[in-house]
């Protein structure tokens, strides 16, 4: 069986409608910018690096590679100003912020400190963390062994002087 | 042009009923099952970790029955009793032990809360827990028979303890894999 010419002719009509309606769905979504996560607590002495003595290697490594999703302060793309893009990466920034924010890691009681030391230890030597969607894009996020080398063997060493306290 | 339009609302749909799914979600993972409620009474006038360490044992036996939606459940379960622990009858010295020990089994609630059907990010974290649980009972006593169990294969082969009410050794770190695998180290 074969639609008519004018069957043809309609679903067109209808087809283009669709893409219309949703064109300016797309363009309306624009409009919408949820909160954004720059700078709120910045500088505080609940830091991560006011907990512990932090080298600036480790540092570094932690702020370029973490920091974004970790932290009160994040470094947009621009493409995070396209929405549902942006939607997207704020849940994400939330939900990140929520499992461990380096800006208020003081807050935390040293108990849970030293859990949040030993999750950050296997996230990283188990490739969990940093995320592969997020280190697609930033490639100067991805850890190289003897990065996440480094790391590791700063945060056993912190363990260590932990345990030897209590 | 069109497909990149198309595709880009049919993102955005999604992402919206994403959000709602897990919207709806929230209030039901709220409302578990409680655990078995104890005959034992508690004097109101002194504090008590003993609603803590019940939830404690029904997480402990979800896990020994290798049920990780129970476990869950019971992760759960417990953040929502810590919520209601009243801490104005604490003071000083133990007010901060105290919330030095529950910040962290929160920690842990939280995430054997949040991975049902991911028993062995469940079993991570519960080898800290059963340590928060263990200093919480030195800590604040108990008026139930408890004993400190200890697995030298669990956590990686570094060994771990787990807090039970039984001497009989059920082991939560493998389930009916090794279920008598360990051996009682303490009685409270």
């Amino acid at each position: 069986m074969r639609f008519s010419e004018k069957r043809i002719l309609e679903m067109k009509s209808i087809l283009k409608k669709i893409l219309l309606i949703g064109f300016i769905i797309f363009l309306l979504m624009q409009f919408y910018h949820p909160a954004r996560n720059i700078g709120f607590g910045q500088g505080l002495t609940a830091d991560f690096t006011r907990v512990y003595h932090v080298p600036k290697n480790v540092e570094t490594i932690l702020r370029t590679s973490c920091y974004d999703c970790h932290s009160n302060k994040t470094d947009y793309p621009w493409y995070s100003n396209i929405q549902p893009v942006g939607i997207f990466m704020e849940n994400h920034i939330k939900e990140g912020k929520e499992d461990l924010n380096f800006n208020e890691f003081g807050y935390y009681s040293k108990r849970r400190q030293n859990s949040k030391l030993k999750a950050i230890s296997k996230e990283i030597t188990e490739n969990e963390m940093p995320l592969a969607s997020y280190t697609l894009i930033h490639k100067n996020a991805v850890l190289s062994t003897s990065q996440k080398e480094l790391v590791i063997n700063w945060i056993h060493k912190i363990q260590d002087s932990i345990s030897l306290q209590n | 042009m069109k497909n990149i339009i198309l595709s880009a609302v049919v993102m955005s749909l999604v992402f919206v009923s994403c959000n709602q799914k897990n919207k709806q979600e929230e209030p039901v993972n709220m409302e578990t099952k409680a655990p078995e409620v104890s005959t034992v009474k508690v004097n109101p006038n002194s504090f008590s970790i003993k609603e803590i360490v019940t939830d404690y044992l029904f997480l402990k036996n979800a896990l020994t029955k290798d049920d990780s939606n129970a476990t869950a459940d019971a992760g759960n379960a417990m953040v929502a009793t810590l919520g209601k622990i009243d801490m104005s009858k604490l003071s000083g010295e133990n007010m901060k032990t105290y919330m030095d020990i529950a910040d962290d089994i929160k920690e842990h609630a939280v995430h054997i809360g949040d991975n049902a059907g991911n028993i062995v990010h469940q079993r991570e974290h519960f080898v800290l827990l059963s340590k928060d649980i263990n200093d919480l009972v030195q800590t604040f006593g108990t008026e139930q028979k408890l004993y400190q169990d200890f697995c030298p294969m669990a956590d990686e082969g570094k060994g771990a303890i787990w807090i039970s009410e039984v001497k009989d050794i059920k082991n939560p770190y493998f389930g009916s894999e090794m279920l008598t695998c360990g051996s009682v180290r303490k009685e409270f």
